[in-house]
């Protein structure tokens, strides 16, 4: 029988991977033969190159440092907190230790006997993948396998989610037209389609006096049996038309109107008041009701914002998108793929916008309805990274028009940027806070103004100019003409390589933010305001290595591969020897975008400021390990740009 | 007359207690480093405050040797009490004994657990007392053990071994009081065995405390004060 004392030592450990995995049985046989030792601030528990212990410990309270000596100094790698595990090397290698444990703060160790936890690292294959990903602190395998700890992410992912992404999400979202367009079977073929372009439809339903449907014109009817059989358009649209028409009444159930839609091939399904064509139509359904009716999947969505122009609708859909999002992500589907139609999405939205802005204005201004212009999307969504609808940064370029043209090009340019900004915001895009947008004047201009601009900022690294440049070389077009945006790529290239100095502070700058080494108390952690206490992952972990891949890209004179981790990937092709090294940066990029719109799906914020409390201890560890080529990427940097020779 | 009482006319010792003494006998010598002794961590919850009348409801212990909690040597035991001690239940939360162990079987198990260590307890002079009173019967007049109270040993500790007892407010040195003053998290309150472990922490820390202050050996451990 287990005493306190055990049940004890039992409560503490059971609420850390990987004991948490251990059946009450193992769990007590484990906490039996626990040793406790405090040790005092300063001491050292093992040290680098020592052979290993019996034991492999558990910090129950305190802090210790694990440390690395080199030749001269000693580097601190990793920061232990209530609940690490550590010195595990004794449990899987028996090698001798590759770091040092300094006690920083007097510290009560729970010492676990090798022996006693062999045995389970053997029959329970959570506890052995926990420790084969890497997850026990200081185990430093250098370059931990990333795949691991995705795949194993996967597997300790909580059970309870929603298996949403149903074939039919909400039945009651289907959509039934009610206004149907009808003409009498006597009209020419002509007013028909006339009609049916008017009301931008695709089909229109044939009727009698009484308004009783008699037959049923599709634009597939038009083309097959109007153009092709080269029949008069003056011909009466009833000599066309499919008759005797299959009907439904409106309040049968979705999976009647569905079934007799598949049974019968039909694209469109006339609904009468009582079922039958004896009665008077009142609805028709279409394959593209039914289609955005069933679930989230991108097709549908991306299919669904396609054909519209009511930006409420708009929004609707991408919230739906959200859903979707949430279930990729929680379902570890590949991130290349989520981001992908994520930014698919969102490119629909605001081509669809640019048309909502073109149809307001392009009528007041003929004069420049020939001048191309594009606009581009920066920031995440530049980089097609862009999960969560958070800040929008864009802007807009346009050809340069004639002397006398300039000012109502200004003009018209800046309706149009701001009339597509306004329909994102209405999408639930955020408002970027610097104003980095196509509706500042500042940002709409004619491509010799942006040239001049991007020349100015890699003539003159100022630390402003550095902050643009971070967020502006990352652009991407979107709609229009993208012959603008790749002629501005060019420019860049060529601007860069006469002035490769510039790649030097552009390094400077992407060492800004210091590889973070550790949740540790406040030693990651915003130390003041309204995010006091939290981690902030986008600008210390995936803002890193943003920075890093865009300048290792620019000093490869890659233009054109904007997304953080392609551009890992293309790195990794063009500099073999650091491979490795590249493609596990990618999966961290991958893993902290999947981690932080996990985080703002679930608080409905950005995602950008995590409390480590609020992760469990295997998130913790998967977010750790994704620091880790962080600061060997920094370090790479650091020598090739010769930074240490090279300060402001 | 039951038959320990015949032996308690007597005056006769039990085996177990006969070498139990011997092994006693061995002394520990001075110089010996703290972190070579071997501390045996007790606690008891009785019937009441009155070693007279009173008895053990529960004894719980753990042993520290190399400055290391050896949490598979914690022990929790019920021995068998002819009054069933209403008034403490109230306090300690203990109702009907998880396991019942007859008073023949837990003297001699206890005698064999403690063997030479070092006994630690809070106020340890008063368990002592009851337990001395269970082995009485068994022929044992007093624990030859060395023995530290860890109220006395925090005390000496934070007052230095001259401190005048008299201007010491006795709460301060509750268990509760050190356990929140040395950072301990005070579970399993009035459980003998989870008292035990809380003050076995606070010994850990002690200990340590005390190395900085010079107190290195056996010697200066047990010094008188």
């Amino acid at each position: 029988m287990a005493n306190v004392i055990v049940n004890r030592v039992a409560e503490f450990l059971k609420r850390f991977p990987p004991f948490s995995f251990l059946s009450k049985e193992d769990l007590e046989k484990v906490s039996t033969a626990v040793e406790i030792r405090y040790l005092e601030k300063g001491e050292v528990l093992f040290r680098q190159g020592q052979d290993a212990q019996p034991h492999f410990f558990v910090l129950k309270e305190g802090s210790i440092q694990l440390t690395e000596s080199q030749q001269e100094s000693e580097q601190i790698r990793e920061y232990c907190d209530e609940g690490d595990v550590f010195g595990v090397l004794a449990l899987l290698g028996k090698r001798p230790y590759l770091l040092n444990a300094k006690v920083v703060e007097n510290s009560l160790i729970y010492a676990i006997p090798v022996s006693v936890f062999e045995q389970m690292l053997e029959q329970n294959s959570r506890v052995a993948l926990y420790f084969a990903a890497g997850f026990a602190s200081g185990q430093m395998v250098i370059r931990q396998d990333l795949s691991q700890g995705q795949k194993a992410r996967g597997l300790f992912r909580s059970e309870s989610r929603d298996l949403s992404l149903l074939i039919f999400s909400d039945q009651s979202e289907i959509k039934i037209s009610e206004k149907v367009l009808t003409c009498s079977g006597s009209q020419s073929i002509r007013t028909a389609a006339q009609k049916m372009t008017e009301a931008q439809v695709s089909s229109i339903v044939i009727v009698d006096e009484e308004n009783r449907p008699i037959g049923i014109v599709t634009d597939k009817d038009l083309r097959s049996r109007v153009i092709v059989r080269s029949i008069s358009t003056e011909v009466s649209v009833k000599e066309i038309m499919t008759p005797r028409v299959i009907t439904r009444k409106k309040t049968a159930g979705f999976s009647d109107l569905y079934l007799t839609m598949i049974k019968n091939r039909l694209h469109h399904l006339i609904l009468t008041e009582d079922g039958t064509d004896q009665t008077p139509v009142s609805g028709i359904i279409s394959d593209h009701d039914i289609l955005l009716s069933m679930g989230n999947s991108p097709a549908v969505l991306i299919h669904g914002l396609m054909n519209t122009l009511d930006v409420k609708e708009m929004k609707s859909i991408r919230d739906r998108a959200e859903q979707m999002l949430r279930y990729y992500l929680e379902n570890e589907v590949a991130m290349d793929f989520v981001a992908s139609v994520m930014t698919e999405i969102n490119d629909v939205i605001i081509r669809q916008a640019s048309r909502i802005a073109e149809a307001s204005y392009s009528k007041d201004y003929p004069e420049l309805a020939e001048v191309r212009y594009c606009f581009l999307s920066m920031g995440s969504e530049g980089r097609e990274e862009q999960l969560l609808r958070t800040d929008q940064d864009n802007a807009l370029v346009y050809e340069d028009v004639p002397e006398e043209l300039i000012e109502k090009a200004a003009e018209y340019f800046l309706k149009i940027g701001t009339a597509i900004v306004e329909v994102l915001l209405s999408c639930g895009f955020a408002s970027c806070p610097g104003k980095i947008m196509a509706s500042n004047p500042e940002w709409v201009q004619p491509l010799s103004k942006w040239k001049t601009c991007f020349s100015h900022w890699i003539l003159t690294p100022t630390q402003e100019a550095l902050l643009k440049a971070s967020i502006f070389f990352d652009f991407r077009p979107v709609t229009g003409s993208s012959g603008l945006a790749e002629e501005l790529s060019m420019h860049i290239y060529e601007e860069i390589k006469s002035k490769e100095v510039f790649l030097n502070f552009l390094a400077l700058n992407a060492l800004m933010n210091p590889a973070p080494l550790g949740f540790f108390r406040d030693f990651v952690v915003e130390k003041s305001g309204e995010h006091r206490d939290q981690f902030d992952i986008k600008a210390r972990a995936m803002m890193p290595l943003t920075d890093l891949a865009r300048l290792l890209v620019l000093s490869h004179g890659v233009v054109g591969v904007n997304n953080t981790f392609k551009r890992f990937e293309r790195l990794a092709e063009l500099e073999p020897t650091n491979e490795a090294l590249f493609i596990q940066a990618g999966k961290a990029y991958e893993i902290l975008m999947r981690m932080r719109a996990l985080e703002g799906l679930q608080h409905d914020n950005s995602g950008r400021y995590i409390s480590p409390e609020s992760l469990g201890k295997l998130q913790r560890q998967l977010l750790k390990n994704a620091f880790s080529p962080i600061s060997e990427l920094q370090e790479i940097v650091r020598i090739r740009f010769q930074l240490d020779y090279f300060r402001k | 007359m039951s038959w320990w009482e015949f032996w308690k006319a007597r005056g006769e010792k039990a085996d177990f207690v006969a070498s139990f003494l011997e092994l006693a006998k061995t002394s520990i010598p001075g110089i010996r480093a703290i972190d070579q002794l071997n501390f045996t961590v007790l606690d008891t919850e009785t019937t009441g405050l009155n070693p007279a009348e009173d008895f053990i409801l529960s004894f719980g212990a753990v042993k520290i040797s190399q400055m290391t909690i050896q949490v598979s040597t914690a022990v929790e035991w019920y021995p068998v009490s002819p009054k069933n001690g209403k008034a403490t239940a109230a306090i300690h939360g203990l109702l009907e004994s998880k396991t019942p162990v007859q008073i023949a079987d837990f003297v001699p198990n206890l005698l064999s657990y403690l063997g030479s260590s070092i006994l630690v307890g809070h106020h340890l002079g008063f368990d002592l007392e009851m337990l001395l009173k269970t082995c009485k019967p068994f022929g044992l007049e007093d624990f030859p053990n060395p023995c530290i109270d860890t109220m006395n040993l925090a005390i000496r500790l934070e007052h230095g071994p001259n401190a005048d007892r008299h201007q010491i407010k006795s709460e301060e040195y509750g268990l509760d009081s050190l356990c929140d003053r040395y950072g301990i998290t005070k579970d399993d309150r009035h459980t003998a065995a989870g008292d035990a472990f809380l003050t076995a922490q606070l010994l850990l820390k002690l200990l340590v405390v005390a190395k900085k202050k010079g107190i290195k050996d056996f010697a200066s451990l047990s010094k008188p004060w």
